[in-house]
């Protein structure tokens, strides 16, 4: 099995249908960008596989658990799983470190000092080791972001999700956080990105999945995909996006 | 332990109890109305006002609203008059409880004033609108609207905080519980219908400012 | 007997502070207790124990407080306790405060963004240790401006404590004044004792929520 597999999952809000009879897969160190209009489910679709969603059909499987069954170990999986948010979501009561060590000293009883040596190795990767004191509300937003990653890395994932990560900072602040995105790639990290990047996707991600209407509408090599899309709804975004 | 309730007595003093009702009721709707008043003008006073001004309207805002109501209604029903000024029960209550509402009015509307951002009143300015129209349109109704909830829930509790006024003998509905007691000897049941009768009048009251605030500020 | 108003009244007035500034404290104790346990349940994702706790604080808040001071009063008196003012005092007092208190912590609760919730669940925290690492903390940090200035209006309320007897500031205002007839000298200074108590107070919670808005 694939390591993430999305199997023909339906996701409703009520009587809204977010997501129809999505079906995806995902291998290990794949690095995928999924793009599409607001509303085409693409977020749903990120949260819905470390089980922040519940989905109404079908299966989600994460490094062959069950994501989509209730009576599955969550907690275990969600210290594999790492996600960042489009508004970081930093604990604003607790230091940069503490942010960072709260996971594994909780979740992977992780001593102190050896959650400290952590902390201090995550956001070295991220560029902030001087930051570790600080508090959320004295980092700027680029800063506050590559904080939520070396947050999520602390924890050792096999696999990081990124929900539009740089949609909600000022663009001279995405590149710094971009630059570690790279960073992580070139280390092999299974990456999934919602994204509006596309310039970053065409480079970085090995497929794109363009989503539409709650269903994976088209996908593939990233190097293609940009270059010759096939349906004619993608030709009418990327033309929107790409002007 | 043998005691049986008798609320029948109670009810059964209807005269009493519809008396003490209207007057709660008149004494509330004249202090919301006065209230208001006041409490708008003197809040227009703390935000727009010469400093001195502000001053003598910030120093009546925290007086009232650090000392107790009961205090305030006893200064003036049984201390006025030692300074020539007498009063009957319903006037001195009715100035008692206007002062004391205009005061936490004031500073409610006051943080609506300041609720509404500059910018709102710059871009009323730049469409050419004068000083008093871009006060009513762009700062008095928006800020009135943002703090209806509050405004109208301190004229529930002053509703029933003018059960004070039984303490000075005005015959409103918490005395009527007095008199009922007096005459049934069932002082628990005495209290308890009472309390259930305020608790009706709270629920209405919310309901009433529910259907207001539709009226007033939805758009048709 | 009519007697000068004397500097030993003031001396009285100011002593009988003390009993205002105890039963806020008795009012406190209680009213948290039952305050904790209604903002759990008003935040609790069970419906049933949400809808109890709304029941409760919409009808302790739709009834004026002398009401419940003399329906404890007199209820108290009922069951064959032949108990003194205070007590009955302190049981009216808590579970209004309880109420009061119960509805600010419960809008803290909630006032937490969902988001960290999100962020707490996505790190692998059960919903216990959100709460406690995550959602409490910053709760209280919200709580505690409101909360002061519920304490204000808690100092103010004991003056209805008179009504039944208990003897604190405004009760030993009414005897000062039976013995001397200087109504209007008294309740001045009754009040200007009231404010020395409420206007620090005010003042705190007011510097609190600056602080606060500040680190948002």
């Amino acid at each position: 099995m694939s390591f993430v597999e999305l199997k023909s999952v339906v996701k409703r809000y009520g009587q809204h249908t977010v997501l129809q009879d999505v079906s995806l897969k995902v291998e290990r160190g794949e690095i995928i960008a999924i793009i599409g209009r607001s509303g085409s489910g693409k977020s749903t679709l990120l949260r819905c596989i470390n089980g922040l969603e519940p989905v109404q059909a079908g299966e989600v499987w994460v490094d062959g658990v069950a994501v989509h069954d209730p009576a599955s170990d969550m907690r275990a999986l969600r210290a594999h799983v790492g996600i960042v948010f489009q508004s970081f979501n930093l604990f604003p009561h607790l230091t940069v470190e503490r942010n960072i060590t709260l996971g594994p000293t909780i979740v992977k009883g992780v001593s102190k000092s050896d959650a400290a040596k952590l902390a201090r190795d995550a956001l070295r990767k991220v560029g902030l080791e001087e930051k570790i004191g600080a508090f959320a509300d004295q980092l700027s937003g680029g800063q506050q972001q590559r904080v939520a990653i070396a947050r999520s890395l602390a924890m050792a994932p096999n696999i990081m999700l990124f929900d539009e990560i740089t949609s909600a900072l000022d663009p001279e602040l995405v590149g710094e956080v971009l630059l570690v995105l790279e960073a992580m790639a070139r280390d092999g990290m299974t990456m999934l990105l919602v994204t509006h990047e596309m310039n970053f996707a065409r480079r970085v991600a090995h497929r794109v999945v363009f989503m539409n209407q709650g269903r994976v509408w088209e996908q593939g090599p990233s190097s293609e995909f940009f270059a010759a899309p096939k349906t004619e709804e993608l030709k009418s975004f990327l033309s929107s996006v790409l002007h | 332990m043998s005691y049986k309730f008798q609320f029948r007595d109670v009810l059964a003093q209807q005269d009493a109890i519809f008396d003490g009702l209207l007057m709660t009721l008149q004494l509330t709707a004249g202090t919301i109305s006065l209230g208001f008043v006041i409490g708008l003008l003197v809040a227009s006073v703390l935000v727009y006002a010469k400093p001195w001004a502000k001053t003598m309207a910030r120093v009546y805002v925290e007086v009232i609203r650090n000392t107790p109501l009961i205090v305030q209604l006893f200064l003036i029903f049984f201390g006025l008059p030692s300074l020539g000024l007498k009063l009957d029960v319903v006037t001195a209550s009715l100035i008692a409880l206007t002062v004391n509402l205009g005061a936490y009015t004031a500073e409610i509307v006051r943080a609506g004033f300041e609720s509404i951002a500059k910018s709102q009143i710059e871009a009323g300015i730049s469409l050419g609108l004068s000083g008093p129209q871009v006060f009513r349109h762009v700062v008095l109704i928006p800020a009135l609207k943002n703090v209806y909830p509050s405004l109208t829930s301190q004229y529930v509790l002053m509703m029933l905080a003018t059960s004070v006024v039984s303490q000075i003998s005005a015959a409103d509905l918490f005395h009527a519980g007095s008199i009922i007691q007096s005459r049934t000897f069932r002082d628990f049941e005495v209290y308890t219908v009472v309390a259930a009768l305020y608790l009706a009048l709270s629920l209405f009251m919310r309901g009433g400012f529910s259907v207001c605030y539709r009226l007033l500020f939805r758009r048709p | 007997m009519m007697r000068e108003l004397s500097g030993l009244d003031l001396a009285y007035l100011i002593l009988a502070m003390r009993w205002t500034v105890l039963l806020t404290l008795l009012a406190l104790v209680g009213g948290s207790t039952i305050g904790l346990l209604v903002a759990a349940a008003g935040a609790s994702r069970q419906a049933p124990l949400r809808h109890l706790a709304r029941a409760y604080v919409g009808v302790v808040q739709g009834i004026p407080l002398l009401a419940w001071l003399f329906i404890f009063y007199f209820g108290l008196a009922i069951l064959g306790y032949n108990l003194p003012p205070w007590v009955a005092a302190t049981v009216g007092y808590s579970v209004y405060a309880g109420a009061f208190l119960g509805e600010i912590w419960r809008g803290a609760l909630v006032s937490i963004p969902k988001t960290q919730w999100e962020a707490a669940l996505s790190i692998g925290l059960n919903y216990a240790e959100q709460l406690l690492h995550v959602i409490i903390p910053q709760a209280v940090r919200v709580a505690i401006p409101p909360t002061v200035g519920f304490i204000v209006q808690l100092i103010k309320n004991t003056s209805l404590a008179a009504v039944i007897g208990f003897v604190e500031l405004t009760r030993e205002g009414q005897l000062t004044t039976a013995a001397t007839f200087q109504p209007f000298a008294v309740y001045l200074i009754v009040a200007t004792l009231y404010f020395c108590l409420c206007y620090p107070l005010t003042r705190y919670s007011r510097q609190l929520e600056g602080r606060l808005r500040v680190i948002r």
